[in-house]
């Protein structure tokens, strides 16, 4: 065995501080802001702490406001995350099978909407959506994060059934199950894991989307990224702060879950 | 041969891909019985077990199960099970789940499901793995489990597909005892694909090679390692040393060849000879030349030249192991002759 040398393992540890630092320092910041009073420049702490930023966002009008904003998004995410994941099993296990000029259809028709910028995107469906009746809406906001969401999960599940061993399926069907036996005993099971990842997935595009839903919204829709613009635009560093900290939270959450799910599920084909 | 076979195969064509593949295959097997099919890696061994398990269509002819057509129907109707070379367990289920899945899907009773999955578990020596997750089983577990789980609904036929390759030689001996207490559980007719002649011999109550898209010869192990039908089976069978030359009913003559030899054919022909026939030995009547030495665990492999035809040989008792000229013995018994087609 070659012993690794000394300057080797000191780098090593010195880039994984620098990464946790990249990652948790803009929340320690955040943290700090929204529990701080009177910080100002060049003082490197606020001057005292308190929860009163927290305690005006949970109280009153504005609590009311942030907590609709948080239900909408919840639901617009949850929404998205099932409808994409539901609708991109099938998609992208059809993609997966396709060959030649096929294939390159398929991929570059799922890999659209996920390049094309998401102003972009909503510039483009802005007239339709308001034709059809369907701008300022719930619906038209959650068709929309559907569409890049959809983007993102066929390419995964595409990845997915790229690997996918399909002899799992004929072991099953000799030993006796039929085709629509399968689905339950087997293709499920073995399908819970990337289906929990593609919900997280499209759960997370939608909860951080804010120019589809600012754009087919049109300021009807409210969602917890836009009551959070709103902060910042009016200047309330310290409410945007801690919305800004709520609104991290499921995107925390979801890499605890996903995390969780693959120690559970992690087992391979014997 | 219908009445009494569990598996009939009758004149069956599998195509690969959009070639032709193989052509009017026709095999059957009895109740108990196992057939080996050997052949050359892409022959079509595979083809021909995915086939009959319904995996990939027939192109022709007709998969008789148990004295009904079955070529048309899906694989889970036909009471075939088909064992891939890796076994393939389910990895969300244990060990008893994965062997009572047949069962499970079959709608059996949970009291029949519980003692027959006891039973296997006993069989094939794994009361201990009951509960395990397939992911922490070895390599040979693995093997037995999936075994256990084709054997579990008894189906009437079962198709392994090279079960013991890439396996290490423990592994195999282990493998090789958990499918001969799978077969011994019931009678099933069995096709055991393999490349390896040794394995298919240890197994197999016959064995059919399949070369060129046919089955070429389908015979008892002994009758197929020492009288093959063909030249081409005798090549494959181990008769890998080849002179071509002339018969004429009573002598077979090629350049400095001459060797006295009864044929019901004249003209041209060719003699075949596994290299344990020909060995160095200094009272021998052929003189030559060792090129090269090869070790094997069988004992040494040598390339020579005798009589100005390059040929494997193997070594006397004595050991003769150098390169340089040597004396050889051919024993006749080993030689094998047919009209050059």
């Amino acid at each position: 065995m070659i012993p690794r040398p000394e300057t080797g393992s000191a780098a090593r540890a010195l880039l994984l501080l620098l990464l946790f630092l990249l990652a948790a320092g803009p929340l320690l910041l955040l943290l700090l802001l929204s529990f701080g009073e009177g910080w100002f420049w060049p003082a490197l702490l606020p001057a005292e702490f308190s929860g009163s930023a927290w305690g005006s966002l949970a109280s009153g009008a504005s609590g009311t406001r942030l907590l609709r904003a948080a239900l909408n998004s919840l639901l617009l995410g949850l929404s998205t995350g099932l409808l994409a994941s539901l609708l991109a099993l099938p998609l992208g296990r059809q993609l997966a099978r396709l060959t030649g000029w096929r294939r390159m259809v398929g991929s570059a028709a799922a890999f659209l909407p996920v390049a094309a910028p998401p102003v972009t995107l909503g510039v483009g469906l802005n007239y339709t959506f308001l034709v059809s009746g369907l701008g300022g809406s719930f619906i038209g906001v959650l068709l929309a994060h559907l569409i890049p969401a959809l983007g993102y999960t066929c390419l995964f599940f595409m990845g997915y059934f790229e690997v996918y061993d399909d002899r799992l399926d004929e072991a099953a069907l000799t030993l006796g199950a039929s085709r629509a036996q399968l689905f339950r005993p087997v293709t499920l099971p073995l399908l819970r894991r990337p289906l929990l990842e593609a919900a997280l997935l499209g759960f997370l595009i939608s909860w951080a989307q804010v120019p589809l839903t600012l754009l087919i919204g049109q300021g009807l829709v409210s969602t917890l990224p836009l009551e959070l613009l709103s902060y910042v635009n009016a200047g309330q560093d310290r409410f945007a702060a801690a919305g800004a900290i709520i609104l991290t939270l499921p995107a925390l959450l979801t890499l605890a879950v996903a995390g969780l799910a693959i120690k559970r599920t992690g087992a391979v084909v014997a | 041969m219908s009445g009494t076979s569990r598996l009939e195969l009758r004149l069956v064509a599998v195509r690969f891909g959009r070639e032709a593949g193989l052509s009017a295959i026709s095999l059957a097997v009895a109740p108990g019985e196992t057939v080996a099919i050997v052949g050359t890696s892409g022959a079509g061994k595979s083809s021909l077990l995915r086939a009959i398990a319904g995996l990939d269509p027939v192109a022709g002819g007709s998969v008789v199960i148990e004295g009904v057509d079955r070529s048309s129907a899906p694989p889970e109707a036909r009471g075939a099970v088909y064992l891939h070379q890796t076994p393939l367990l389910f990895p969300h289920l244990s060990v008893a789940e994965n062997i009572a899945f047949p069962l499970r899907v079959r709608r059996v009773d949970a009291m029949a499901i519980a003692k027959r999955v006891d039973e296997v578990l006993e069989k094939l020596r794994l009361g201990s793995l009951r509960d395990r997750d397939p992911a922490t089983l070895s390599g040979g577990q693995r093997h037995r489990v999936a075994l256990a789980r084709a054997i579990a609904g008894r189906p009437p036929v079962l198709l392994l597909d090279e079960p013991l390759t890439g396996l290490d030689p423990a592994t195999r001996a282990e493998t090789l005892e958990a499918i001969r207490s799978a077969l011994a559980d019931y009678d099933p007719a069995t096709l055991y694909v393999t490349h390896d002649l040794a394995e298919a011999g240890s197994i197999a109550d016959r064995i059919g090679v399949l070369l060129a898209a046919e089955i070429q010869q389908i015979d008892t192990p002994v009758n197929l390692f020492e009288q093959p039908a063909s030249a081409a089976v005798a090549e494959f069978v181990g008769f890998s040393n080849r002179i071509t030359g002339e018969s004429d009913g009573s002598t077979f003559r090629a350049g400095l060849w001459e060797i006295p030899l009864q044929t019901d054919f004249t003209g041209r022909a060719v003699l075949l000879f596994r290299p344990q026939s020909l060995y160095v030995e200094d009272a021998g009547e052929l003189t030559g030349e060792v090129l090269s030495v090869a070790h094997s665990p069988q004992g040494p492999r040598l390339r020579v030249k005798v009589q100005g035809v390059e040929l494997d040989a193997t070594a006397s008792r004595s050991g003769m192991t150098e390169r340089g000229d040597a004396r050889f013995r051919l024993d006749n018994p080993g030689l094998r002759i047919f009209a050059e087609l």
